[in-house]
């Protein structure tokens, strides 16, 4: 297992050393060169336009230079945003790359149970209008038009129904005389849903290692995980803080919405066609014969297996849904990478958007290596 | 001594959009505690049929019109679904034809067994399931040690054998073993089913063999039923059936296969086709290809009557082949 991680984790280095380099050429492909793009810009002071050209090496030959943009990259230097002049590209990623990661991860967590389950329930009973009804909800949910479904959410929940705000990270009127930050309040929300996912884990390791009981492996898992969640809501109930993470999470909803919806259909269809392979297995037919049921057979045999090939299919439409967090963002205006990078385009923000492009990168190489980890603890064929 | 499971004119078709595939139409036959029957008959003519129907693990579009499979007193095709689920492993265990995935890849050998045992026997604690399979292991001659790998570390014969384990686990008895050895190498094949009997007859188990290779089955079955195209066309001891075949389809089938002692003669194969279950022929199922047919069996079924003592066989014009003369004539 570890030298599989450690094999894997070496790829992603080497991906990542290609990805930068493909980056770099963009960047110099561009009129101008890197050149121009890091450094004309009116508003960098003659001293600041000298410094970057120093410290990216923009007047020694190109080998010199790629070699100077790795390093860089690599020790998180990225240049100066044009339009946050003067706050480093890192300052501004390190702020945003928390709410995108918290937003994606949220989302995928919830499309991801829902999803599996869904399409778990709707093979089992395969030739009811259940399965024909969702099933083409479902297509109809992955086709969708990410925009069209955006706006569709903002006029139903946040314009008609008024359940929830229309968009931004938090509400203005309610921070007005805070003596703290936004950003404080959100890696504290942060931190503490780490801490509850955490615990969750290793509550679901421990339930499989201490037990051979269905009925008490539920305890060890929901005993922790209910506490957890408990202790949580009431910490930051008493805090003074908890209006604000409250209202934070509130903007967070339609978000979390759109990209669970964004991910949710593909994840549903591929678990459906996968279960529906899965149970025409012998292996399945012997687990029937054992006597086992039905629910055991379905959960336990059929789903566990299922499962596999919805992973993989996940790691392959993870740059799907990450396009789509990025209109996501910009339509309920989060402000994220997404969002960041979207700017940064528009404003011609060439260091930002290059560090913003860098970001997503290692973004979606480490949730591929998450994902690859996974998936080898759930599949033996592979661990071995 | 009463029988312990007994069909009684058991008739199963599967639904197509051709019409109804007759695989399993009038099967009858019993079989008593500790006794081994084996399942005779060509690819296609319903034996994995008749197995599936007794453990009511039937395809979607698969239906029983008729009869009655009564096992241990209980006839098994009136129970609930979860009534049935106590009889499956616990009564009657199966082994599949598929036997080589019949293991869940994804958990440990070991586990899927004590899973059976388990679930049936929820008294047994985790730790004397494994001490029973431990003794399993090595009642099939496995390293007990190798209970905690996964399937894909198993060679095909040492899959073969995790699986018997597993249908011995819980004690049924009554052992269904669909061609438990045809993805196996002949001598693997032979060892494993002499095992099989071996076992059997320590545990005073029943047991239906079922393959397509008589010559493979009167080795280690004591009673054998020749099926054709979804009918059993002859029953009796092996011996019987050996020495002295009354079936012309039986007779044709003792020519296809060499004897076990390795004679070299050539094959002699039946020829032709069984004929297709969508419409089978009117009178004999076998009149098409046999060469002792005659007007009468090409309009009126043969009824299935006792032609000797326990000797069973449905054909208007029994032959008296002696196996020694047939030989001799080869
Ligand atoms: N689900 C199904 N739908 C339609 N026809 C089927 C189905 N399953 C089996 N059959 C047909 O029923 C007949 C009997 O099949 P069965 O599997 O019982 O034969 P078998 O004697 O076990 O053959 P083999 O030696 O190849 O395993 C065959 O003609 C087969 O094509
Ligand atoms: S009934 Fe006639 S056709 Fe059928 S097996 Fe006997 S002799 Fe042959
Ligand atoms: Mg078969």
């Amino acid at each position: 297992m570890g030298k599989y991680i450690g094999k894997r984790l070496f790829q992603i280095v080497i991906l990542l050393v290609i990805y930068i380099a493909v980056v770099f050429f963009i960047l110099h492909a561009m009129p101008g060169g890197m050149k121009a793009l890091f450094i004309s810009n009116p508003r960098l002071t003659p001293e600041a336009q000298q410094a970057i050209l120093k410290a990216f090496g923009l007047d020694k030959p190109p080998l010199t230079q790629f070699l100077i943009y790795m390093r860089n990259s690599f020790t998180l230097n990225f240049g100066v945003s044009f339009s946050h002049y003067p706050t480093p590209v890192w300052e501004i990623i390190k702020e945003r790359l928390p709410r995108t990661a918290l937003l994606f991860i949220t989302a995928t967590i919830i499309s991801f149970l829902i999803g599996f389950h869904s399409g778990k329930v709707l093979a089992w009973k395969r030739g009811k209008a259940v399965e024909y009804v969702s099933t083409i909800g479902g297509v109809v949910a992955y086709t969708i038009f990410t925009p069209v479904l955006a706006f569709l959410l903002i006029w139903f929940f946040g314009a008609y129904l008024r359940l929830f705000p229309l968009n931004q990270f938090l509400n203005p009127d309610l921070w007005a005389n805070t003596s703290f930050s936004s950003q404080v309040i959100f890696l504290r929300l942060l931190l503490t849903a780490s801490i509850i996912g955490a615990v969750i884990l290793v509550a679901l390791i421990l339930s499989y290692r201490l037990s051979h009981n269905i009925r008490s492996r539920r305890l060890i898992f929901y005993i922790p995980t209910i506490s957890s969640v408990v202790i949580a809501v009431f910490i930051w109930w008493k805090s003074p803080y908890g209006i604000y993470g409250a209202d934070i999470l509130w903007h967070m909803v339609l978000p979390v919405v759109e990209v669970t919806i964004i991910s949710y259909a593909g994840i549903m269809l591929v678990m459906r066609d996968s279960m529906l392979e899965t149970v025409k297995e012998d292996f399945i037919t012997t687990a029937r014969a054992k006597g086992l049921p039905d629910r055991v057979v379905r959960d336990k045999h059929a789903a566990r297996t299922a499962l596999l090939p919805v992973i993989t299919n996940f790691i392959i439409s993870l740059g799907f849904t990450l396009s789509g967090g990025i209109i996501t963002e910009t339509l309920f205006s989060w402000p994220g990478m997404g969002l960041a990078m979207y700017e940064a385009v528009i404003s011609h923000d060439y260091p930002l958007a290059a560090g913003c492009l860098i970001f997503t990168g290692i973004f979606v190489l480490f949730a591929h290596l998450v994902v690859d980890i996974v998936y080898a603890f759930l599949d033996p064929r592979i661990r071995y | 001594m009463s029988a312990l499971l007994s069909i009684e004119g058991l008739k199963m078709y599967y639904d197509t959009q051709k019409g109804s595939v007759k695989a399993v139409d009038g099967v009858s036959f019993q079989l008593k505690k500790g006794e081994s029957l084996g399942l005779v008959g060509e690819s296609g003519c319903g034996k994995t049929s008749v197995a599936m129907s007794i453990m009511r693990l039937l395809a979607e579009n698969a239906r029983i019109i008729s009869g009655h499979i009564y096992f241990d007193g209980k006839d098994l095709l009136t129970l609930s679904e979860k009534e049935m689920n106590k009889v499956r492993w616990k009564g009657i265990s199966m082994i599949f034809q598929a036997a080589m995935n019949s293991l869940n890849p994804v958990y440990r050998v070991g586990d899927q067994i004590i899973e059976a045992i388990i679930t049936h026997e929820p008294e047994v604690t985790f730790e004397q399931a494994r001490e029973r399979v431990k003794a399993l292991y090595e009642l099939v001659g496995l390293d007990p040690g190798r209970m905690d790998h996964y399937p894909h570390e198993y060679s095909g014969g040492m899959k073969q054998r995790a699986i018997i384990a597993m249908s011995l686990a819980c004690n049924p008895q009554l052992i269904i073993a669909d061609e438990p050895t045809t993805a196996l190498d002949v001598i693997v094949q032979d060892m494993i089913l002499r095992e099989m009997a071996r076992i059997q007859k320590k545990l005073n188990m029943s047991m239906i063999y079922i393959s397509h290779d008589i010559a493979v089955i009167a080795e280690v079955a004591e009673k054998i039923a020749i099926m054709y195209a979804g009918k059993i066309v002859e029953f009796s001891d092996s011996k019987t059936i050996f020495k002295q075949p009354r079936h012309p389809y039986t007779i044709g089938l003792m020519s296809s296969f060499p004897s076990i002692r390795g004679s070299k003669k050539p094959l002699v194969t039946i020829p032709g086709e069984p004929p297709n279950l969508l419409n089978p022929p009117k009178g004999c199922r076998f009149a098409p290809r046999c060469p002792f047919a005659t007007n009468v069996c090409l309009e009126k079924e043969p009824p299935y009557k006792e032609i000797d003592k326990e000797h069973f066989i449905a054909c208007w014009h029994p032959q008296g082949v002696k196996r020694g003369a047939e030989d001799k004539d080869a």
